[in-house]
């Protein structure tokens, strides 16, 4: 399936619909993982082959779901621009909207470039209790959905795709996706800043697979924004227990909230420690000061000298400090190795505490230092 | 029409079991209709489709179980019945307008058995407003079984090949993906399939008047061709003049039956008077005997009448031998030649070989003209000495057969003795007599 660039996509619908097309591609982020954009292929015409182009009036969307991709076709008449599209559900034929409560659809205007958007995202509502009305297939799952809909945290903000039947085994299989609801607010700017891409909004959405009506094969996974997993130290810093035989969803999901909870208020708090900590090397070695990481507070390098010898220590601090030791590396000035950089010798045994404070901690390096100079 | 069958269900599957089929088709000229409908139009084209539904029960008995019935839905389409645009009967929710629907169907609403839709490089699959207005217009219209036709046509991305795609879908509650084959008649190889007649009445309103304007010379006022009237015709002709001639058959069988008992009749007295006559004979030779010494010098006596014997006679009786055909007089003529000379109470003529004496008895035949075997036995002269008297008893029966009505006894002539009797058929004279 080819996927089309919203700028090429554009280009080959006819003109009458562009603008319709232009917010679907541009700012089309539908569902709980609006990270992802509405993508557009298959564009094809209603139109004859005579007709000259671009002349595209029907393609396929594909649309970002409880962890699936729904491919719904959409179909106009170039002919007639000011018509309100079709649908085509793709494989979920036995889908039906209401018609009378899809209020874009019976007010459709051609003339408003976010009716087409806005018309999926009133599917996309109707396509969700459609999803959870198939889960009374298995009274286990509907159970868990049940409960999840009474937690205000988790209710309102939760999809879930409901397998077809396995004709042989009988098996029914499900797929609940759900935001959760982690304060990301205060993870410092500058862990958000180094992505290559958007990040939009920052989100934490938990995946939990039922691949049996009974829950005994149950695969969770936990899917952050590119920003938020940056700022938590990459995929590998974040591990999230596995589903507890016999357990559920409503006491499985708000631990793995806590856990990520508790991981965020790590990285703020080392953010916090780790500014304090620079603060009070300032204060203690000001003049000796050469230069320090002022927006992540993660790097700082001093000038010291011991009895007219002048050396650098360079102090880095990682991420999850204080609970992590910060690296001491002292480096002479004068003495080069074979390989012609400055000697220095890295020192991470020293005495540390991470319930010092920013003074204490600042003191301590002071005595090394002397000795380290002195070796 | 061509048929286009799919079966629906089968209600049992054991003895007596249902099948319920249906079968859909459309003409040929409907199809490319309805095509050319829609390859011109420069958007999605949507239409109704006009036709009949009728039903056919086939019952089937085998030996591999009691009895099957199997019901056939036939579902036919005559014609279509164009939208001139998109949205033209429903809104933008798919409420169907019944107002606009009537003005398009007009009164041609009842023929409604389905509609279609016609979509370029589309999936074939209903779409979401396609079931809304099905749903719609299966109740308006009140056809359970409402059908959708829909096309697609597809085309390759240079434009070099374009494939044009039909399917009848058939809507349960269940389920919008119940597709049915539709099969068109004749398009196809006919020179290996039987050409189809159409049972499609025409609706061409060009061909009713022409078949009105022309249509006397061929057909009568009842509609019935001409020809199909005149065969009839002669065909009942044919059948009056058999059952005539069974009439006939059946009154000349009547009296050939009659004629046949009275000949029986005939026969039978006949046969008396044989028996008579011979014994009669019989006496008078006994009394002759008794006589004879006194008159033996008297070699020819004209008066003597016992011992006269008569030659030349010919035989009165006809022979039931002789076959039908032959240049004889009539079967059944009872008269004899008027100079038949033979006596009865003379002793008959010896054939060659015989015994020489009468045979006292005359033994008739089997009564139906068939002769018994001896008569032939004798007619040739090779005589049984043992059976001779029965042999002659039967070989007399047709010899010196007089009437006595139509005869008189000739006591003129006499007997030439050694020199046998020429006996002719049919109570003829002999040649020269």
């Amino acid at each position: 399936m080819n996927s089309l660039s919203p700028e090429v996509a554009l280009s080959r619908i006819s003109p009458e619909l562009r603008p319709l097309l232009c917010s679907v591609v541009r700012n089309g982020r539908v569902g709980l993982d609006s990270s992802s954009c509405l993508r557009i292929t298959d564009l094809k015409s209603g139109c004859t082959s005579l007709m000259p182009g671009p002349c595209c009036d029907r393609f396929k969307l594909h649309i970002p779901y409880a962890g699936e991709t729904l491919k719904w076709d959409i179909i106009f008449n170039a002919k007639d621009p000011e018509l309100p599209p079709d649908f085509i559900f793709g494989e979920d034929a036995d889908f039906l909207p209401e018609p009378s409560e899809l209020p874009h659809l019976v007010s459709w205007d051609a003339g408003k470039p976010e009716c087409l958007l806005q018309l999926v995202k009133e599917l996309l509502q109707q396509y969700h209790q459609y999803q959870c009305q198939r889960l009374r297939d298995s009274s286990r799952l509907l159970f868990e959905y049940g409960s999840l809909l009474e937690d205000p945290n988790y209710g309102r903000s939760m999809e879930i795709y409901a397998g077809r039947k396995n004709s042989w085994t009988g098996e029914f299989s499900a797929r609940f996706l759900l935001r959760l609801p982690v304060d990301f607010s205060n993870i410092p700017v500058y862990l958000l800043k180094d992505t290559a891409l958007d990040p939009g909004e920052d989100v934490a959405l938990l995946s939990v697979s039922f691949e049996d009506a009974e829950a005994t094969q149950v695969f969770p996974k936990l899917y952050l924004s590119p920003s938020i997993e940056h700022a938590l130290g990459g995929s590998s810093a974040l591990h999230i227990p596995a589903f507890p035989s016999g357990g559920c969803l409503i006491d499985y999901v708000p631990q793995v909230c806590q856990l990520l909870t508790n991981k965020v208020q790590y990285v703020i708090q080392g953010y916090h420690k780790r500014r304090e900590y620079i603060a009070a090397f300032l204060s203690h070695f000001g003049m000796g000061v050469v230069e320090y990481d002022a927006v992540g507070f993660t790097k700082l390098t001093l000038l010291l000298m011991w009895k007219d010898f002048c050396f650098l220590v360079h102090v880095d601090l990682p991420l999850y400090f204080p609970r992590d030791q910060p690296t001491l590396t002292f480096q002479s000035i004068y003495h080069f190795t074979s390989s012609g950089q400055l000697y220095s010798q890295v020192q991470k045994s020293y005495p540390y505490s991470p319930r010092w404070d920013g003074n204490e901690m600042a003191k301590r390096p002071h005595l090394i230092a002397g000795e380290q100079s002195l070796s | 029409m061509g048929r286009l069958v799919y079966s629906a269900c089968a209600k049992d599957c054991g003895l007596g079991a249902y099948v319920s089929i249906m079968a859909a088709s459309i003409s040929g000229y409907t199809f490319s209709s309805v095509c050319y409908h829609s390859a011109n139009s420069n958007s999605d084209h949507e239409g109704f489709l006009l036709g009949e539904v009728r039903q056919e029960e086939t019952l089937s008995i085998s030996d591999s179980h009691i009895g099957s019935s199997e019901l056939l839905n036939v579902i036919e389409v005559h014609n279509h019945e164009p939208c001139a645009q998109l949205f033209s009967f429903y809104d933008y929710a798919g409420n169907v307008n019944e107002e606009n629907l009537n003005r398009i169907l007009k009164d041609r609403r009842k023929n409604v058995i389905g509609w279609y839709r016609f979509r370029r490089n589309t999936q074939q699959q209903m779409s979401f407003r396609e079931q809304v207005i099905h749903k719609q217009l299966t109740h308006i219209l009140g056809i359970p079984d409402l059908v959708f036709l829909l096309f697609s046509f597809i085309s390759t991305a240079n434009s070099s090949t374009h494939a044009l795609e039909y399917v009848l879908f058939r809507p349960n509650r269940n389920s919008y993906n119940q597709r049915i084959s539709l099969s068109i008649p004749n398009l196809g190889n006919t020179s290996q399939q039987e050409y189809k007649v159409s049972s499609v009445p025409n609706t061409s309103k060009n061909y009713a008047s022409v078949i009105k304007e022309h249509g006397t010379e061929f057909f009568d006022k009842d509609g019935v061709m001409k020809d199909i009237r005149a065969i009839f015709q002669v065909y009942s002709a044919l059948q009056e003049r058999v059952q005539a001639v069974c009439c006939e058959v059946d009154q000349s069988e009547r009296v050939r039956e009659k004629i046949q008992e009275e000949v029986n009749k005939l026969k039978e007295e006949i046969a008396l008077r044989k028996r008579n006559s011979a014994e009669e004979e019989r006496r008078l030779q006994e009394a002759a005997a008794v006589t004879l010494p006194d008159n033996s010098a008297l070699p020819d006596s004209p008066h003597s009448s016992l011992t006269r014997v008569v030659l030349s006679g010919p035989s009165v009786e006809p022979s039931l031998e002789r076959p039908v055909n032959s240049s004889s007089p009539p079967v059944y003529s009872t008269t004899l030649p008027p100079d038949s000379p033979s006596a009865i109470l003379l002793p008959r003529p010896q054939a060659v070989g015989s015994p020489g004496h009468p045979s006292p008895s005359l033994g008739l035949g089997n009564g139906d003209g068939s002769s018994s075997d001896s008569l032939n036995r004798q007619a040739i002269g090779q005589e049984d000495p043992e059976d001779c008297d029965d042999d002659d008893e039967d070989s007399s029966e047709y010899e010196n057969l007089v009437s006595e009505q139509s005869q008189a006894p000739s006591l003129t002539e006499t007997v030439t003795l050694g020199r046998p009797a020429t006996l002719w058929p049919d109570g003829d004279s002999p040649p020269g007599s």
